[in-house]
């Protein structure tokens, strides 16, 4: 080998781009966005992760605001899936490239909270004296931490049970009356398995089981679900998630319950096809899912075991965060612009284009949602069952920094149960996985 | 040939051809179906509606997400192929020191986990000041280890003696590398061309990273924002977008399949 | 491997020529300063992350020294990667290049129409990998996908092809190699153009047989071309990444979690940039590893003409 100069030579050179990037990008960070746009408007950049026929929701909603009045221009930019979009966030905020308005899933709250890049929206409620009365307390209450509302609602959604009508007939079941327990679940199930029909399934997405353990008022991590203070440990493995790995467990045993992946769209097409009669599905595809079956379809309740109280559901989806460290002009204008999204007629226009809820329970009363109601009743089911559900720790969700990890681990131990695996050691080892990841979250604090 | 190989093979390429082109004409079959009739499993469409076309047209804007992808694969297309050119002619003519060391180094950079640099690289753009630039969707991508190996190894194919007579000849290393060898180079070159042109044309993290305008966005991201997360994805449409994207290459690829194919075959030295 | 084995006698020196040194860094100048930007600049940092646990954000922290390290090494869940990645590679290399050499040899004939059957070959190459991956999610689909509608249709059993552990890789596998099928296709072909008629033809007249004269004159002429094809296919299948997060999301049960996956799930779903730097570092020694030994093996092996 010769002498190895040229090595000396990169690696100079090497340390040299690094201290000039380095460089560049401290002179870069001071640097605020420029408020104003060149006709005088305020420019709020929103970034969602709205696909499919959700951006066009968004992109209609955006234009009208942008028609109404003429200060703001908002400007709606759609940033990939929502692990994308917070990765991308991430690494602009407090830049020139953020966005004025992030929307982030339920379940990076406490992600964005611990951050340090977002304003709480309760401080543009406070300063304009905004009447939050109207807001569904059932939604807000997700991202209200210590009395503070954090951010703002926007998409959110709750699971449901929906099920084949016409199999319900022909099985001899009642069609108006879904089952309510889990006793009920299981005999419906097997009388509804027949040929290439099952009777039940669940999505394997960490989401439902969250949802069947907080139905039975069950809770997810130690300190009140993450809420007293940061949580330490998870509790999912208790008594209530004990119960729904059971249940999944001696369903999948007895071949009355079907595993269809963790897959939306495969677990619908699973429905529509015929392959399964009952499934849970988030309150956003429901009307779809009516449309498009070539059955009637019902919407009911989630169930719990027999000897426990419905407790209710935990609301999911996303929720709009403004970012601080930019102009307040900006946020200002941001702030308009919620408001503007969460008046009852954006709300209603919202609930009826998407199935997504309304934050402002006054959307309920317009005329567009009374006739898409009487056209879709399985709608006004999944609205029901958010206003009957108890306001409690367990139903107002988790709060734990490292939730897609969490979710990751809950989904692990639902796929080892179709492998035969004991449902208490698959929760257990879940648990523990969470745990472990807990811990290198707090260690960081 | 016999009549019974003839048959023989002509029956083994319609199977296999088949096999092969079966998935394509299954989006083709999906993209004229409407919502439900996908999630039953039909296989064949009950009607031939455009109706999915004129959605996916008017949901993403299609034509100018085409145009940028083209603009940015065959600028890294070229970048790599010029840069790679250059480095290759380096380590096979060019005896300075260090170089087998340099080289080394070279190709270590192929083992390198792109996923490891995509964010720090993200930073870089942005210092730059080249979000929403067709240089930052292209120019870190412009140098290639291992286009600098496959034409290193296609140089070392070209004799010695040809080099020395040009340098007796008082032709410049450039000349040289213009007049000689790129042109006995013209397959491996085309072969290279291809390859980086479809990896360009495959991207979907880079873009979306460094682009925040729509006008500068490429097609796998308008294919991505077809599809939903939450509600149903409307299946039809998202096959119709999905025709719509492959439909240029493949045209490209039938078009081009001769003179392709010539590409690939002549130019090569014995 | 690397070794270049200096070619060149001795320079003329009859004139004044730029020094040797400094033409060759000339040549090597654009390629080194984008490597150092983009490659080794990210790659000293992410070195350097794999020792710290960072926040959300990526900055670095704690400082945790090889902890990460010796965390994943103990690891089920990497060791778990670990194994999925050598078996993706050995299921979509190995069938991949085999699949590609069989439709080029079958497509080399002089048959009437061959053009039309060349192009369909080939035409999986301009396929992206989002577009190929939803179309595959379909036909696997095992309530509606054909792939159960041919099982049912043979007799067979229907099958979860994706979402049981034991053939989930293979699944994925299969799409893999599919996509990348016309690529090698067409590369092999011209390759197999490339070859001497007059050869086979001696070898008629000397009266061989044909799978002799594949394997004493195709191969060994082949070999060049074939060990790029192996290459690209080697960086691809560490690479892949668009099909396992269409399809399989890396489960069930971890089974398609590959480790650029997991890289990618720790880096920005979990934001454990720490943990995800230290599996690129190891992916990084690993990768190095192999392609050392097929290079030495290909040193031997291949046939420059």
């Amino acid at each position: 080998m010769k002498k190895p100069k040229i090595l000396l030579t990169l690696l100079t050179l090497t340390v040299l781009l690094l201290a000039a990037c380095n460089g560049e990008k401290e002179t870069a960070e001071p640097e605020k966005a420029q408020a104003a746009t060149k006709d005088g408007k305020t420019e709020v950049v929103f970034w969602h992760a709205m696909n499919g026929q959700l951006e066009e929701v968004v992109d209609d909603l955006v234009a009208d605001f942008n028609e109404q009045q003429d200060d703001i221009t908002v400007k709606a930019v759609f940033q990939g899936t929502y692990e994308e979009a917070i990765t991308k966030f991430n690494t602009v905020a407090g830049t020139k490239d953020a966005p004025t308005v992030m929307q982030v899933f339920e379940v990076g709250t406490k992600y964005m909270i611990d951050s340090g890049k977002i304003e709480p929206v309760q401080k543009f409620i406070d300063a304009d004296n905004y009447d939050t009365s109207k807001w569904e307390k059932n939604i807000t209450n997700y991202y209200n931490v210590d009395g503070v509302q954090y951010s703002m609602p926007f998409n959110s959604s709750t699971p449901v049970l929906i099920y084949n009508k016409d199999a319900f007939k022909k099985a001899g079941l009642d069609t108006e009356k879904p089952p309510a327990t889990y006793e009920e679940l299981k005999t419906a199930a097997k009388a509804l398995t027949t040929g290439d029909q099952y009777g039940f399934s669940v999505l394997n997405y960490g989401w439902f089981i969250e949802e069947l353990i907080a139905a039975q008022g069950g809770l997810f991590v130690n300190e009140d679900n993450g809420r007293a203070g940061n949580a330490t440990e998870a509790v999912f493995n208790g008594k209530e998630g004990q119960e729904v790995f059971q249940l999944i467990s001696d369903m999948y045993k007895d071949k009355t319950f079907y595993n269809s992946g963790q897959n939306w769209d495969d677990i619908r097409a699973a429905f529509q096809s015929g392959k399964i009669a009952m499934y849970l599905d988030s309150s956003a595809g429901v009307r779809d899912i009516v449309e498009q079956s070539p059955f009637d379809v019902g919407t009911g309740y989630l169930p719990v075991p027999e000897q426990s109280e419905w407790e209710g559901v935990v609301i999911g989806g996303a929720s709009l965060w403004m970012a601080n460290g930019i102009e307040d002009a900006q946020q200002q204008a941001a702030w308009e612009f919620m408001k503007y999204l969460t008046s009852p007629e954006v709300q209603a226009t919202w609930h009826v284009n998407t199935g997504y809820f309304a934050i402002n329970t006054d959307a309920y009363d317009q005329d567009i949602v009374k006739s898409e109601w009487e056209k879709y009743p399985q709608l006004k089911v999944t609205v029901d069952q958010l206003g009957d559900t108890k306001t409690s720790i367990a139903t107002q969700g988790a709060l734990i920094p490292v939730f897609p990890e969490a979710r990751q681990k809950v989904v692990g131990a639902m796929e080892s149960l179709y492998q035969g695996a004991d449902p208490k050691e698959a929760l257990d080892q879940a648990a523990k996985a969470t745990n472990d990841a807990l811990e290198m979250a707090n260690r960081k604090k | 040939m016999t009549r019974k190989k003839k048959f023989l093979l002509y029956a083994l390429l319609i199977v296999s051809s088949f096999v092969m082109f079966f998935p394509i004409l299954y989006a083709f079959s999906i993209s004229f179906m409407q919502g439900g009739e996908v999630l039953r499993g039909k296989i064949i469409p009950s009607g031939l509606s455009f109706t999915n076309y004129e959605a996916a047209m008017q949901k993403v804007p299609l034509l100018r997400y085409l145009f940028n992808s083209f603009v940015v694969s065959t600028l890294i297309m070229a970048g790599q192929v010029v840069f790679s050119c250059l480095a290759a002619f380096a380590f096979t003519f060019i005896p300075f020191k260090g170089r087998n060391l340099l080289f080394l180094i070279f190709i270590s950079t192929m083992m390198i986990p792109w996923e490891a640099t995509m964010v720090p690289n993200f930073q870089t753009i942005r210092a730059l000041g080249w979000t929403d630039t067709y240089a930052g969707l292209s120019v870190p991508f412009f140098a290639m280890a291992f286009g600098t190996f496959l034409l290193r190894q296609q140089f070392k194919t070209i004799p010695l003696e040809m080099y020395e007579a040009t340098q007796v000849a008082g032709v410049s290393r450039f000349q040289f590398l213009w007049k000689v060898v790129l042109p006995v180079s013209k397959t491996t070159l085309v072969t290279l061309a291809i390859y980086c042109f479809l990896n360009a044309w495959n991207m979907y993290l880079w873009p979306l990273l460094v682009t925040n305008d729509e006008r500068m966005r490429t097609v796998q991201i308008g294919l991505k924002q077809m599809q939903s997360q939450e509600v149903s994805t409307e299946w039809g449409v998202v096959m119709a977008g999905a025709v719509l994207v492959i439909l240029p290459t493949l045209i490209l690829l039938f078009a081009g399949q001769k003179r392709l194919q010539e590409g690939l075959t002549r130019g090569a030295i014995k | 491997m690397i070794a270049v084995k200096d070619r060149l006698r001795a320079e003329p020196k009859s004139r004044w020529r730029f020094p040797v040194t400094l033409e060759g860094m000339l040549y090597l100048l654009p390629s080194i300063v984008l490597f150092a930007v983009f490659l080794f600049y990210p790659m000293f940092k992410t070195i350097y992350l794999s020792l710290f646990l960072t926040d959300a954000q990526g900055n670095a922290q704690i400082f945790v020294g090889l902890e990460h390290y010796s965390q994943l090494l103990s690891s089920p869940s990497f060791r778990a990667s670990l194994k999925a990645t050598v078996l993706f590679v050995l299921y979509t290399v190995p069938a991949g290049v085999i699949l590609a050499l069989g439709l080029a040899l079958l497509a080399n004939q002089k048959l009437k129409g061959i053009g039309f059957f060349r192009t369909l070959f080939s035409s999986t190459m301009g396929m992206s990998v989002a577009a190929s991956s939803v179309i595959w999610l379909f036909i696997y689909n095992p309530a509606i996908g054909i792939a159960n509608t041919i099982m049912t249709t043979l007799g067979l059993q229907e099958m979860q092809w994706l979402l049981n552990p034991d053939t989930a890789l293979i699944s994925v596998a299969i799409p893999t190699i599919w996509m990348n099928t016309g690529f090698s296709f067409l590369i092999l072909l011209g390759g197999l153009h490339n070859i001497d008629a007059s050869l086979y033809e001696s070898g008629k007249i000397a009266g061989v047989s044909d799978f002799y004269s594949l394997r004493k004159i195709t191969l060994p002429l082949l070999s060049p071309t074939l060990l790029f094809i192996v290459t690209v296919s080697l960086i691809n299948s560490f690479q892949t990444f668009g099909q396992i997060d269409i399809l399989t999301k890396g489960g069930p049960m971890e089974s398609t979690n590959v480790i650029v996956y997991s890289i990618f799930k720790d880096a920005f779903v979990n934001f454990n940039i720490g943990s995800a730097s230290a599996q690129a570092v190891l992916l990084f020694a690993f990768i190095l590893i192999v392609t050392i030994l097929q290079f030495k093996w290909s040193e031997k092996k291949v046939h420059y003409q």
